[in-house]
């Protein structure tokens, strides 16, 4: 008897949890096609792909996407590969206070696209003349990023055993070839899963383009859609909704795609 | 082809630890080579300083008539199979055997031919085209020998190639092994802390202890007369005998009994007695009560307490004896260590 409620409780309390988070999901799939759409999730009253077309209509909001792909791919790049060989580095050579220096920059990282140094940041890259330019977002977002990048590298560079690369070396393999040929390709589901993870921190991020961007027409999808009201100041919903529909759909793709051909699962060498 | 000659090889890591110490060896060409010792003996360093993947601190490394001490180890033309095999996991098994051959840039045809030509000889065929994670331990690690002899060095360097194997599969890869070795005639040295794989594979064998050669010799010498007591201790599948012993006017005595006479001077000794040499007879010089019987298969390792103590003897199957009968010992081929060095 006891079990029997026990697992009603259980079904009860998941199906809530479930709800709670299918609900915006729901009403993400619902309002964009809905011509009068409310805050309440219900099936479309009215189909329409007006909203679409409205996005389309607005100057912005194409290009936003354009600048949210250029921002993340652009820290990508940069974060993949510093990391890529910073871990490496730090995973093959010994050096003293090794662990702490990572911990230390781990601590550090969160501070840096935090909220507290939002102002320091800020004139540094006025003073550096990036204000309103891409490339300084990128550059904040890479430090922002990387020392958790070259944590999670490191941990996987760290189950490859070091007799691929000697055994290698012994081969005569030089130290390009080595990396080109043995070091990346086995590493290649670590760095799949930091570009994944990297593009989706970017394409998400809010903060440090909002304040380091100033025209619009360089303002990523995430800052632009605060932005979407009607004329009588209240929120274009029927904007918003399918805006976010377009906006979330590259994230879930790069999820499937990183799911299906590595499963987020690391392989390292053979056991021993 | 190629001897290798080690002369005053000496290797510390950073913090002080003496990994070789004034290491000379000299391998012949084309003979079997085993580096025996316990673990952190050194052994597995001293292969790697002769690949090149550590730098001696001082001393030289010569391979044939080249001195390589200070060359990186692909100038080295020495092939070497590690112990997890190291076989590239996202390339295929004809892509592993053939990788030597790209990095000297050989046509992707020419190197798979002859990646095939190996496999084949080692009977590889119908795993050219799998990875590594579908073959078993024992295909695995033929495919890392195969890699090996592609690229035709003048020496191979194996380090504890057989210690990933199960039991079985071990006694199988090593009569392959030295067939291999033979066929190919080319030098190999190799690593290992068993013992039996040393004696049973090698022409000669160097055992180790703290960074130094104890004893170079083939395994009939090693195991027939162990230039001193660690060698002595360490070879032998059963514990040799390490009695303590006196010597009095040339007779060797253990437990105040007479065992023979050898020329030797007066003092305290140890007195060394393979088991498999000690027999279990009604009238020896040593007397006691039988306290274990060992089954080891076709013989069994008998201990029998004299005067407090313990001497193992090994009877052959039908000459078994109850534990707490009393028996002889009659040990024979005595060895004479003093100051743990062999006297005698």
């Amino acid at each position: 008897m006891m079990l029997v409620v026990k697992r009603i409780l259980t079904y009860v309390v998941m199906g809530v949890g479930t709800a709670f988070f299918a609900l915006p999901v729901l009403w993400l799939l619902s309002a964009p096609l809905d011509d009068t759409p409310t805050y309440a999730v219900r099936p479309p009253r009215t189909f329409s792909l007006d909203n679409f077309a409205s996005i389309m209509d607005n100057r912005y909001a194409v290009a936003s996407l354009v600048n949210s792909t250029i921002l993340s791919l652009g820290t990508m790049v940069l974060v993949v590969s510093a990391a890529a060989l910073a871990a490496y580095a730090l995973s093959r050579a010994r050096v003293p206070g090794r662990d702490a220096l990572i911990y230390l920059l781990l601590l550090l990282s969160s501070v840096v696209t935090g909220t507290a140094a939002m102002v320091p940041i800020f004139l540094l890259i006025f003073q550096l003349g990036l204000i309103d330019s891409h490339f300084g977002v990128i550059l904040v977002l890479t430090g922002g990023l990387l020392p958790a990048a070259i944590f999670l590298l490191k941990d996987f560079i760290d189950t490859i055993p070091p007799s691929f690369e000697e055994s290698a070396r012994v081969f005569g393999a030089s130290p390009l070839q080595i990396l080109r040929q043995i070091v990346v390709p086995v590493a290649r589901p670590g760095l799949a899963t930091i570009a994944v993870w990297t593009v989706v921190q970017v394409w998400g991020s809010f903060l440090t383009p909002f304040i380091l961007l100033r025209d619009p027409d360089k303002q990523p999808a995430a800052v632009l859609v605060r932005t979407f009201y009607t004329e009588g100041g209240s929120p274009n919903l029927g904007l918003i909704a399918a805006f976010s529909l377009l906006y979330s759909i590259p994230v879930v793709l790069m999820y499937l795609l990183a799911w299906s051909r590595y499963g987020f699962r690391f392989h390292g060498g053979i056991k021993t | 082809m190629a001897g290798i000659e080690i002369s005053a090889l000496t290797k510390e890591f950073p913090g002080g630890v003496q990994a070789l110490n004034g290491l000379d060896l000299s391998i012949a060409d084309g003979e079997f080579f085993a580096l025996l010792g316990p673990s952190g003996c050194g052994k597995t360093t001293l292969l790697r300083t002769i690949a090149g993947l550590e730098t001696p601190t001082s001393g030289s490394v010569r391979i044939g008539d080249r001195d390589v001490t200070r060359l990186p180890p692909g100038a080295r033309n020495v092939a070497m199979v590690f112990q997890d095999y190291a076989l590239f996991p996202h390339m295929t098994i004809e892509d592993n055997i053939a990788y030597p051959l790209k990095i000297r840039r050989q046509a992707r045809e020419t190197r798979l031919k002859h990646a095939h030509d190996v496999g084949s000889q080692l009977g590889l065929d119908g795993l050219m085209r799998r990875r590594p994670a579908e073959l078993s331990g024992g295909q695995q690690q033929r495919v890392a020998l195969a890699r090996a002899v592609a690229c035709h060095p003048s020496a191979f360097l194996f380090d504890e190639p057989l210690s990933n194997l199960d039991a079985r599969l071990r006694l199988e890869a090593r009569t392959f092994l030295k067939r291999l070795q033979r066929q190919l005639g080319v030098t190999t040295v190799f690593v290992t802390h068993d013992q039996a794989e040393a004696l049973a594979l090698a022409d000669r064998i160097a055992v180790m202890e703290a960074g130094r050669i104890r004893q170079i010799g083939t395994p009939r010498e090693v195991f027939g007369r162990p230039a001193n007591t660690f060698v002595a201790g360490f070879i032998g599948s059963t514990p040799m005998n390490l009695l303590p012993g006196v010597v009095r006017d040339g007779a060797v005595l253990v437990a105040a009994q007479q065992l023979s006479v050898l020329d030797v001077p007066d003092g305290e000794v140890v007195v060394g007695v393979r088991p498999e040499y000690v027999a279990v007879t009604e009238n020896g010089p040593l007397a006691g009560a039988v306290a274990t019987v060992e089954n080891l298969g076709t013989s069994s390792l008998v201990t029998v307490d004299v005067d407090g103590l313990s001497i193992g003897a090994v009877v052959p199957e039908d000459r078994e004896v109850e534990p707490g009968t009393r028996v002889a010992l009659n040990p024979t081929r005595v060895l004479v260590y003093r100051d743990g060095e062999l006297v005698s």
